[in-house]
């Protein structure tokens, strides 16, 4: 196979950055799905487009601007969530409400749309050498955070009031965990695309959960499902000239149907088996 | 000699928004009962137990745990709590039992800390008395009601608690599971001295084990099943004087006078044709009179 995608510049760029997103994306996913906030994703990356609009309307790093809207949308959710935990879940549903109005009204004043668009879907091969440092440095900082706080936020994840009661300063883990998902989403948004960003967050985990047999596994499988989905993902979208964000992501769902129709042919083969062993003994 | 409170209450009032649902409540569950908190629904079983956990704010009165303030106490790992339907709640977590056990030994580990092998044994130890270290590494998902319950009662157990607060731990799984989960319980309380205080509405399969029933409200629900002398009515009749009971030296339950609760026999101390000094024909228990209040 001939592997000249690898002698660019960009596409190594790309590489580097995508495989280092595909490893904190999960982490911060299976946190996520577990509290049953799967489509935070979705809210913040929406708010981030508005962040977005108002960095290039206002002159600043569009991403210093998702950055600080998606900060501010976590704790929005958080604090919605505290108020009505019953319904936590509609805490996503009115932030992402917000953000989406915002976006759609500010993208108006945004004088280059290209650049704007370029947000919704990413553009993981036109990174710059800042954007690359940043996602290197989050990158660290969250795996870190995540390996740090790995018992912390699987037991506030599983029941967050017997964490609390054991100690677990849940409310500083919390918000370290809100701030690491709104870097991660606003950086992501950036190269994988702020519409796609949640299902990368979401999927791997997904198809992890199909095969893994302990939290750890699911943790471990997520990662190499969503590194697997990027390595692939570029690939394909290099050589078939698509875009490479959705690709990505596509190529994540067919790992998940992948591992559905692994997990039906298991369960067929070992009943078939059983069937066998009691005609045998009968 | 009055038993040592390990759960005390004192004229305890709470309410959800203008509605009272007690009213200078006050009891004493003495170190090593084992107790069940009865009553029909919506009169505040559940509620008492996050009462005494602090996890809600009462309106007035004083909570103690083993003889300290409730504003004041900060060994709750030694108070396991088990929540309702905390097993089925548990089972849609890909976890294992032994991860779900490990986290709670969260207090011991520390903040930052990476658990050892001796946390691992730990958790091994406490699967293994509620007869699930075979299960270890199973997900909880795979499990059934019963066992899911049990791992969750590892997961307390983990830290040795002195205190175990059990919000309805019966509801949703077999009568066999029910029985062993029972005979768990039962041998926590008499070999490890771990009191229990437990809601239940399951008390046909539970009664059995029990030394001491805290009603609320609901008198006769409770004269139904259990012998009065084992009632503690928590409301109106809070502050009558408890009853006489008779206390088994051998196995430190306080029985009925009339009716003994281990070994089925009449057991008044009046009229009792054994002297209650010397061991029960039925179970070989010596029992003694004496006033349990």
């Amino acid at each position: 196979m001939n592997f000249d995608i690898l002698q660019y510049d960009f596409m190594q760029r790309a590489f580097l950055v995508g495989i280092l997103l595909a490893v904190i994306i999960p982490c911060i996913g299976v946190i996520v799905v577990f509290k049953r906030l799967s489509l935070i994703g979705d809210a913040l990356s929406h708010t981030s487009l508005a962040g977005v609009a108002i960095g290039l309307i206002l002159g600043i790093n569009p991403i210093v601007g998702a950055m600080a809207a998606c900060l501010l949308a976590a704790f929005g959710i958080e604090a919605i969530r505290k108020r009505i935990p019953r319904y936590s879940e509609l805490s996503i549903a009115i932030v992402l409400s917000v953000g989406v109005g915002l976006a759609g009204i500010l993208s108006g004043f945004v004088k280059n749309a290209a650049t704007f668009n370029s947000f919704l879907f990413g553009s993981i091969v036109a990174i710059s050498d800042f954007e690359t440092a940043l996602v290197v440095g989050i990158a660290i900082l969250v795996f870190l955070s995540f390996i740090l706080l790995y018992k912390e936020l699987f037991y506030i994840a599983f029941d967050e009031q017997a964490a609390a009661l054991s100690g677990v300063p849940v409310r500083l883990v919390n918000t370290i965990f809100t701030i690491l998902t709104a870097i991660t989403v606003s950086v992501a948004s950036r190269t994988v695309g702020a519409l796609i960003v949640s299902s990368l967050m979401v999927v791997p985990v997904a198809t992890a959960m199909i095969m893994a047999r302990s939290y750890k596994q699911t943790v471990i499988w997520s990662v190499i499902c969503a590194v697997t989905a990027t390595i692939t993902g570029l690939f394909i979208s290099y050589y078939a000239e698509l875009k490479p964000g959705g690709t990505i992501v596509l190529t994540a769902v067919a790992l998940f149907l992948l591992a559905l129709l692994l997990k039906w042919l298991r369960q067929v083969i070992l009943s078939a088996g059983m069937k066998g062993a009691s005609n045998e003994s009968a | 000699m009055p038993a040592e409170c390990a759960i005390e209450v004192k004229n305890l009032s709470f309410g959800y928004s203008d509605v009272l649902l007690m009213d200078g409540v006050s009891f004493c569950v003495s170190k090593g009962d084992f107790a069940a908190v009865i009553g029909s629904n919506g009169t505040g079983k559940s509620t008492m137990i996050k009462l005494l956990l602090g996890l809600l704010t009462p309106s007035n009165g004083e909570i103690f745990l083993m003889g300290e303030p409730l504003s004041a106490f900060n060994r709750f790992p030694k108070i396991g709590y088990v929540p309702q339907n905390s097993g089925s709640t548990a089972g849609s977590f890909p976890a294992t039992a032994e991860e779900i056990v490990l986290s709670s030994l969260y207090s011991r580990i520390g903040f930052l800390k990476i658990p050892g092998k001796k946390h691992k044994k730990m958790v091994l130890d406490a699967l293994d008395s509620v007869g699930m270290k075979s299960h270890a590494r199973s997900l909880i998902s795979e499990l059934s009601g019963g066992q899911q319950q049990r791992v969750m009662l590892a997961r307390v157990l983990v830290n040795d608690p002195e205190i175990l607060l059990l919000d309805e731990p019966t509801v949703g799984i077999d009568v066999g599971a029910v029985t062993l989960l029972m005979e768990i319980l039962h041998k926590l309380n008499i070999e490890h001295k771990v009191t229990i205080l437990m809601v239940t509405h399951d008390l046909s399969h539970v009664a059995q084990y029990l030394n001491r029933v805290l009603c609320l409200s609901d008198r006769n629900f409770a004269e139904d099943t259990i012998p009065e002398s084992l009632i503690i009515h928590a409301h109106a009749a809070s502050h009558e004087p408890p009853h006489e009971h008779v206390h088994c030296a051998a196995c430190e339950q306080p029985h009925d006078p009339e009716h003994c609760a281990v070994c089925a026999q009449t057991r008044d101390p009046a009229q009792c044709s054994v002297p209650c000094t010397e061991p029960c024909a039925a179970c070989s228990h010596t029992h003694e009179s004496e006033d349990d209040s």
